[in-house]
């Protein structure tokens, strides 16, 4: 079983790779929004897996806080950002910059 | 071995992140980054053991951290402005500084050595072995914070308590913004957060009153309640939790809860025990009861919890209610 839980663990950790890279690029607001929420989902699964892969099963609470509260971040940013910039233009700011 | 290649992989995320975050002028994309940069921080305190962290960074790091940042993006700018020369003197100071702590680093043990000092300690040993004996508490973690070191979690609580009446001085007369932030009027959001509150609160209150047997305790608790409300004042508008918690009462309860803290502290002195002494709470004349530790632990993790969940609350309110200058 060891050997499913790792190959999965790897898994997760090559698509946080992406999303990380996504999140670091941008070129848009959106772009990142997403990648911090696909993210967040990662971290889940992530604690979910290394607690079976350690025989620690009980780290699933710590997996279960985030997936309550993973999308309090994401609900900030779509309350407390102004949208009215055009996602374009931000990329084109970020080519200059 | 295959958790020592998944470190290493995490810790290499975390240093590319620092690096693209120490470059990027674009503050909005620092604080999505550095909000991957707590989740990753997370799952390396779960992969050493180091759950009740792992606990306060997932509830700090998703609940609250990037709310309050986001906040204040939107009170100023997301483009931090260039500097106006290049400075060289800060650049020394910062390499000699992270030299001087690389150089430290030669001289700690190793990750888990058995032969370094802390696990030859008579303290720690004492604390692993007959916690379960003194306190019937498994959670050695809550034991130490609460019991054997409960002068520093009294410190602690009071430094949270600190921090919160700062924020309050500084931030005291919330100049109400004219023109009040759009709702967001999503239906998703909405209906999602609703759904949501109410197991938050319910999970928190596990946290809170499961801390002797699993991870958690009242620092993560208070967090998650606090975020609750946060929840609640961004899916509908700060001032309708106002309604709900006003903002006197929470500033209040910044302060009852170290009180409750020391009041349990000063009781254990009137029954005849040392200060924060639980074993005498409940003891009759010369009979010691065991059932003390429990409760002390369980009154002073509320107080715990309560200070962190107005502390954070008040924050919240501080920040959200300003408007824009």
């Amino acid at each position: 079983m060891e050997i499913v839980y790792s190959i999965s663990a790897f898994g997760i950790l090559f698509s946080m790779m992406l999303a990380l890279i996504r999140a670091a690029q941008g070129p848009t607001v959106f772009d990142r929004i997403l990648a911090v929420n696909m993210f967040g989902t990662m971290t889940v699964l992530f604690i979910g897996v290394v607690g079976y892969l350690t025989n620690r099963p009980d780290f699933l609470d710590i997996a279960l806080v985030y997936a309550l509260m993973n999308f309090i971040a994401i609900i900030a940013v779509l309350r407390y950002r102004d949208f009215s910039v055009d996602p374009a233009e931000e990329a084109e700011n970020h080519e200059h910059s | 071995m295959i958790i020592h290649g998944i470190t290493i992989i995490l810790f290499l995320f975390l240093y590319v992140i620092a690096i693209v975050i120490g470059r990027s002028r674009n503050l909005f994309a620092a604080v999505m980054l550095s909000g991957i940069f707590s989740l990753i921080s997370a799952c390396l305190f779960v992969i050493m053991d180091a759950v009740d962290v792992a606990f306060t960074e997932a509830a700090v790091g998703a609940g609250v951290s990037t709310v309050l940042m986001m906040i204040v993006l939107n009170l100023t700018s997301d483009r931090e402005s260039p500097p106006v020369q290049p400075k060289v003197f800060p650049l020394l100071v910062a390499l000699l500084t992270g030299g001087v702590l690389i150089y430290a680093t030669k001289d700690m043990p190793a990750f888990g050595d058995p032969e370094a000092l802390i696990h030859q300690s008579q303290t720690t040993n004492h604390y692993l072995w007959h916690s379960f004996e003194e306190s019937h508490i498994p959670n050695v973690v809550t034991t130490v914070l609460a019991s054997y070191r409960g002068y520093d979690t009294l410190g602690e609580t009071t430094v949270v308590f600190t921090a919160a009446v700062a924020v309050m001085l500084l931030l005291g007369h919330v100049r109400e913004s004219e023109t009040p932030p759009k709702l967001i009027n999503d239906p998703i959001a909405l209906v999602g957060a609703k759904m949501l509150i109410p197991y938050i609160l319910l999970f928190a209150l596990y946290v809170q009153f499961h801390g002797d047997f699993g991870p958690g305790g009242g620092f993560q608790a208070g967090v998650m309640f606090a975020a609750a409300f946060v929840l609640h004042g961004m899916v509908l508008s700060p001032k309708h939790t106002l309604k709900a918690a006003p903002a006197l009462i929470i500033e209040k309860l910044v302060a009852l809860g170290v009180l409750l803290y020391a009041a349990v502290g000063i009781y254990c002195l009137f029954k005849g025990g040392n200060f924060l002494e639980y074993d005498v709470l409940l003891s009759h004349g010369e009979k010691p009861n065991p059932h003390g530790q429990h409760i002390g632990i369980l009154l002073v993790e509320a107080g715990v919890g309560l200070t962190v969940f107005a502390a954070m609350l008040t924050l919240f309110y501080k920040f959200a209610l300003r408007g824009k200058a």
